[in-house]
């Protein structure tokens, strides 16, 4: 009782809740699905192909945008400039606004009307209701993950090591790219792979960019309000068996690297 | 030649004021002050890694102010090495010739030859990150060294290292200079300026107050600040006066020292270096000058052998060295008398 004083009882009822509030609802989910209802909704074409679409389109766009945002990232980590907190601040946005409203914003962007739209539209590229929209919509949302994992991984990274590949002769392009890309790789990995299952799973701002074709969470809402709980539910349970799955992998494929740096720290203590 | 001519930045709070230093080459230069005085900030701008707000920047003949850090041909080792932790000990020593004109063969070849100048050649394919310090260090060196520079930059170089590594550094880096490469060391320990330099800088505050040649820095110092930063403890406050034709120190009309024949002022500081105090357990048979009656209150091991504190009227810092302490032995407590040569009492203008 003494090694276990009032105060660690307490941590631990409390955890204990939060955790119960977490896993309750899943758990409930999974119970009440049953084995015939759940293979006959694996095999359904249309659960398959929006799981899929949501798979690929959210990849695809956390990848393309990494392109530019990991350099942005480094800029952030590493410059000042005029107008930097507000910068920040702007990157934070997509976070705290409506993800609803964040899609009306987007439409008027990338509808025939708009700046993007138009530009899509002059070859041939209709951005609504199109893969190309739903990749926007899910960047949009899920963009701060990977510039602020990334911005923290740059700045871990210690100046003076870009400054001595400076020194070395090396040029800027080189010194990103020798240095500190590989130094803050892991934070830019996590980064990428927080975007990613941010994108899968966003609704608000997809659901007004392109309810067809079908992502899975769009495919979801569109069973239950068509058809009810129970014929939305097996394919809820299918998504977060298969997003969990996706998740699982990556985690561990970016933790290998960890255990083999760390199995040759050993060996070579 | 490295010329800095009126060189001044301001970081922040802080102020690097009209710099002027001229390092002929093959120098091996060392500038000492404390830390937060400017020694990094200045070795970035020679680098070429920050740009001087006023000031221009000269190296054989060649204004470099505003040139690319790539071109410059300066090399610096950190002072925590900066080795690059996601390469081995051979890809950090190639660095700067690996994305070059060589092909891989002759980078391994130069990698190598650098590598056994230095005596490492043994840790090429090893991981850095579980380097000693003064493997890093030739790590760096090596990584340095391979670019040939025109000039060395070395900040802190002896920091980071064991004591016993130390004496390993200075004989190789006497070696590079011998070989004819001019160095900038800075550090705050004036050892390493006595063991390695032949010209010595000291900055306080982003100034250079006093620059010279080492010898004539640490005999004259130009004020208390340099003085105790060159190590010297032994400090009066006197006044100078000429008696028959002889100059003496009067110091707290206690104490009279008797002095060499300079210009002295009026008033002001006389400084005495410990390892020209010689102390005597009893009475010198030979009278000698500057001989004053006092007594041990401690005795401390030191670098140099032991360290004395005697109150003699002031209190007189001596050093003796262990030969001479086993010689002639002292106890706290006990009676001493300590001697001086006339010359070697400097005297400095002003107390501060």
């Amino acid at each position: 009782m003494n090694r276990y004083g009032p105060f660690n009882w307490i941590l631990l009822v409390l955890s204990s809740l939060i955790l119960l509030f977490l896993v309750a609802p899943l758990l409930g989910l999974f119970l009440q699905t049953g084995a015939s209802e759940f293979f006959e909704t694996a095999k359904d074409k249309e659960v398959q192909d929006s799981i899929w679409l949501t798979i690929w389109v959210s990849f695809s766009a956390t990848f393309f945008f990494a392109i530019a945002a990991v350099p942005f990232s480094w800029l952030l980590a590493r410059k000042s400039f005029p107008l930097k907190g507000i910068v920040q601040g702007l990157i934070d946005l997509p976070v705290v606004l409506p993800h609803t409203a964040a899609g009306i914003a987007l439409l008027g962007f990338i509808s025939r009307d708009g700046l993007l739209g138009k530009a899509a539209s002059s070859i041939g590229i209709n951005l609504v209701n199109n893969p190309a929209g739903i990749a926007l919509a899910m960047a949009f949302v899920s963009l701060p993950f990977l510039i602020n994992s990334a911005r923290d991984g740059f700045a871990a990274v210690p100046e003076r090591l870009e400054k001595a590949a400076l020194n070395l002769g090396a040029g800027r392009a080189r010194v990103f790219f020798t240095i500190s890309l590989p130094l803050a790789w892991r934070s830019i990995i996590t980064g990428f792979v927080m975007m990613f299952a941010r994108g899968m799973s966003e609704f608000g701002a997809v659901v007004i960019i392109a309810y067809h074709p079908m992502i899975a969470p769009v495919l979801i809402y569109d069973r239950f309000t068509s058809f009810g709980l129970s014929y939305a539910r097996p394919a809820a349970v299918l998504f977060i068996i298969v997003a969990l799955i996706v998740f699982t992998a990556l985690r561990l494929l970016s933790d290998r690297r960890k255990t083999v740096v760390t199995k040759r720290e050993y060996a070579d203590s | 030649m490295l010329i800095l001519k009126n060189i001044s930045k301001k970081l922040g709070d802080f102020h690097l004021s009209d710099i002027n230093i001229e390092i002929s080459e093959g120098t091996y230069y060392v500038l000492l002050g404390r830390s937060g005085s400017g020694k990094t900030q200045l070795l970035e701008l020679i680098a070429g890694l920050n740009r001087p707000d006023s000031g221009e920047i000269w190296l054989d003949d060649e204004n470099i102010t505003d040139k690319k850090i790539q071109g410059r041909g300066i090399g610096l080792v950190f002072q925590d090495y900066a080795i690059f932790p996601n390469m081995t000990v051979s890809g950090n020593i190639g660095y700067s010739i690996s994305s070059g004109s060589y092909d891989k063969t002759e980078v391994r070849e130069k990698v190598r030859k650098v590598a056994d100048e230095l005596n490492i050649s043994h840790l090429l394919d090893r991981d850095t990150r579980h380097l000693s310090g003064g493997e890093l260090q030739r790590v760096a060196l090596a990584r340095t060294l391979i670019t040939a520079p025109r000039l060395l930059l070395l900040d802190e170089p002896m920091a980071s290292i064991d004591a016993s590594l130390k004496d390993d550094i200075k004989r190789l880096l006497r070696n590079l200079n011998r070989k004819g490469l001019t160095i900038i060391h800075v550090t705050h320990d004036y050892r390493e300026a006595v063991s390695l330099a032949n010209k010595v800088g000291v900055i306080h505050n982003g100034k250079i107050i006093q620059e010279g040649n080492t010898d004539d820095v640490f005999r004259k110092p130009v004020n208390k600040f340099v003085a105790r930063y060159s190590g010297v403890r032994n400090f009066f406050r006197v006044d100078f006066i000429k008696e028959n034709g002889e100059w003496k120190a009067i110091c707290d009309d206690k104490l009279i020292f008797s002095l060499v024949e300079n210009d002295y002022p009026k008033e002001g500081l006389m400084i005495l270096r410990s390892d020209d105090i010689k102390i005597f357990n009893k009475l010198p048979s030979n009278p000698l000058v500057n001989c004053f009656k006092g007594m041990v209150k401690e005795i401390l091991p030191s670098e140099y052998g032991m360290e004395i504190i005697v109150d003699a009227g002031e209190i007189f810092y001596v050093d003796v060295s262990a030969d001479t302490f086993k010689e002639q032995p002292v106890e706290e407590s006990s009676e001493v008398w300590i001697s001086f040569d006339p010359v070697a009492g400097i005297a400095l203008h002003g107390t501060s």
